[in-house]
């Protein structure tokens, strides 16, 4: 980790505080009212706003733009972009855009295939996959040269973050992509929700004893559910997640209108078994739809007050 | 209309089931013409001959196989069920019930056990001749 | 091969809808291998266009014929008086051979028959799967023989996605896992190294978004 960028997540990690990040989808619309009342509920109350580029393959506003919504308000926004909307010409373009806005990090994704949104006639583009952009922001920013090798006039001191899924087969291979991640570039890593723990435990213990949580701060990425309905539709139909029976039971067990109190307690004892973890250095919140629970969520767990 | 608007009704065979097939089947003065075609193996019946069949007016086709488990290549029957299933969709999707078509499985003996099976599938189609199929709308409008 | 697929008799029979003789053209070669555009599929389609016609009431004559390769122009030459004697073609044959006809023949309506779909395998009776988009830079070597520029949903050089379960991917439950199999067989082979290897960004320009490539044999003209 070099401490090229300047951006406040960096920072918090640095120091060794415990980082919490929260989701923020951009609406399906224009109005930038949406995207501030989302931030109004998030402000003092976690380090950073990760906002979505076209999340699940459903055209939205763009991440770029609802980004610089959240830099007016003074909120520090985490800029997810994927590779499959946009070639290298049109992503290094955007990052250079996007800096100049004040967005200072970034999330490296390859995004979730058209084919599941909301437009699956689409074509991909897929031009690079996003171990190669994190390498590309990389290189801007430290060599301040472009994929061409062209050097920049001013470069982007992003804080570089990549995305890690503890829960995909084969498992013995994450760890490899991780470390390979690591290498191109990633400052920080999020998870994908976190609900099997033992998994997760494996996983962590996999990093540490490579030496990777030397090298890279691991976001654990943790959704509060509000329904038993909810629980099995990720466990099911959502690829790439790992949701236990038990917990699926849990939320079942309890009365209809108390399932969202059991979803918060899961959460909040998610969180507690995630802190003593050895290199979990902070939490991603995805509550998607359902950012007015974040600051409940972060005071419960007892992550207030945020530095 | 032809054949004095007989409905015709081709039937494909495996010879393992009955060496020869008997015209007379029909019964007596029913509105029917029957044409016989022997195959060694039913797997022999090809998509185009089902479709020339038709072509040649049948107002339907049938074909009889061995009892699945029993052919005496193995597996021919089962690719003439699955050859005339495709043939059914091919022939719905150009506006001539597929129903026209079918396939039934015959423990061996001699033609007059295909008797109540030609009964059942002129039942089922009715007894409109090919030839008037054009003034009709397309089978699965109907 | 080249795999292809017929299209829906509706579409085929719109295409041929304005003409009153077709010559039905197939090839013996891809496309008669993957029961799309042979001699068989030639004749079943001639049958099914004629009962089709008759079923609306109206009247098509249709001329059946095969070449051994419609993508080459020395087989096409056969199928000359055949055209001459119909109005237009519908050609079983892949988008190639389409082409090959529409080049010699300047003045004949050609209609394509079948959807080409890719460049594929029989993985197993009555299954094709694609397996090579013909990038112009072919790195199988690196990948233990089985492409993921073609066979991975997302074309990732690096791992697998996050949505790899099962060795199956997460775009269709029916299809594997490109990055599943690569891993399995460089494990099996005993490459791992491979696996660790920083795989840079394609270059594209030996593939179709350079524009249409063309493959020039000084050496085979005299
Ligand atoms: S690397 Fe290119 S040429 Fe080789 S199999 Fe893949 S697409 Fe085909
Ligand atoms: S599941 Fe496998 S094949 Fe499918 S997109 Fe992901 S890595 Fe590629």
């Amino acid at each position: 980790m070099t401490m090229e960028s300047t951006s406040r997540l960096q920072k918090i990690l640095s120091s060794g505080e415990f980082a919490v990040t929260a989701e923020c989808g951009p609406p399906r619309g224009v109005d930038p009212e949406i995207i501030r009342k989302k931030g109004e509920l998030l402000k003092g109350c976690v380090d950073a706003v990760n906002v979505t580029d076209n999340q699940t393959a459903i055209v939205r506003m763009s991440s770029i733009a609802a980004c610089a919504h959240l830099v007016d308000m003074g909120l520090e926004p985490v800029m997810q972009m994927v590779t499959r909307d946009r070639n290298r010409i049109a992503l290094q373009s955007d990052i250079m855009g996007a800096y100049s806005l004040g967005i200072k990090n970034i999330l490296c994704l390859t995004g979730d295939h058209q084919t599941f949104g909301s437009q699956p006639d689409a074509l991909n583009v897929f031009d690079i996959d996003s171990m190669n952009l994190v390498r590309t922001v990389k290189t801007m920013r430290e060599e301040g040269r472009d994929m061409s090798g062209f050097e920049l006039k001013g470069s982007p001191k992003m804080f570089i973050g990549a995305a890690a899924n503890p829960f995909a087969d084969p498992f013995e291979y994450r760890i490899i992509r991780l470390a390979k991640k690591i290498d191109a570039g990633a400052d920080f890593i999020q998870t994908q929700c976190v609900y099997n723990l033992d998994r997760f435990k494996q996983w962590m213990k996999m990093a540490v004893d490579e030496g990777l949580t030397e090298k890279v701060h691991i976001l654990a990425g943790v959704t509060p559910m509000k329904s038993a309905g909810m629980a099995r539709y990720m466990a099911k139909r959502v690829a790439g997640m790992d949701v236990p029976e038990n917990l699926i039971q849990r939320m079942g067990g309890v009365a209809k209108e108390k399932a969202p109190e059991e979803g918060l307690k899961i959460c909040l004892e998610t969180i507690a078994e995630l802190r003593e973890m050895e290199g979990v250095h902070g939490i991603h919140l995805m509550a998607i739809e359902w950012e007015e629970v974040v600051g409940e969520i972060v005071a419960g767990a007892g992550l207030m007050p945020r530095p | 209309m032809r054949n004095g608007s007989k409905v015709k009704v081709t039937v494909f065979h495996c010879i393992n089931v009955f060496s020869e097939g008997d015209s007379r089947l029909a019964a007596k003065g029913e509105n029917v013409e029957l044409k016989f075609v022997r195959l060694p193996c039913s797997s022999l019946v090809k998509d185009v001959f089902l479709l020339r069949a038709f072509e040649a007016g049948a107002d339907a086709v049938v074909v009889l196989v061995c009892p699945e488990g029993a052919c005496r290549y193995v597996e021919g029957n089962l690719r003439a069920k699955k050859r005339v299933q495709w043939v059914r969709s091919l022939l719905d999707e150009i506006g001539m019930d597929g129903n026209r078509l079918a396939l039934f499985n015959l423990p061996p003996g001699d033609s007059s056990d295909a008797k109540p099976i030609i009964q059942k599938v002129l039942a089922q189609i009715g007894t409109t001749p090919q030839a008037e199929l054009s003034d009709r709308p397309p089978a699965g409008q109907a | 091969m080249i795999v292809a697929e017929q299209k829906p008799m509706a579409e085929i029979k719109e295409l041929v809808a304005p003409y009153k003789k077709v010559l039905i053209l197939g090839c013996g070669t891809c496309v008669k291998t993957c029961f799309a555009g042979g001699e068989d599929e030639v004749a079943v389609m001639a049958s099914a266009l004629r009962l089709a016609f008759k079923v609306d009431g109206k009247e098509i004559h249709v001329e059946e014929q095969t070449v051994e390769r419609q993508c080459e122009d020395e087989f096409i030459q056969e199928s000359a008086p055949a055209i001459a004697r119909n109005e237009a073609v519908l050609s079983l044959a892949c988008g190639a051979g389409v082409q090959a006809m529409a080049r010699r023949f300047k003045s004949t309506p050609l209609l394509p028959g079948v959807n080409t779909t890719f460049i594929g395998v029989l993985e197993k009776p009555g299954l094709f799967t694609e397996e090579c988009s013909g990038c112009g830079d072919c790195k199988l070597a690196v990948f233990g023989g089985i492409c993921p520029f073609t066979r991975c949903a997302k074309k990732l050089l690096n791992g697998p996605c996050g949505g790899s379960q099962n060795g199956k991917c997460e775009v269709s439950a029916e299809t594997d896992c490109a990055w599943h199999l690569i891993i399995e067989r460089l494990t099996a082979l005993g490459q791992m190294d491979n696996l660790r290897t920083y795989i840079p960004p394609k270059n594209w320009r030996a593939s179709l978004a350079a524009g249409p490539r063309r493959l020039f044999r000084e050496d085979h003209v005299i």
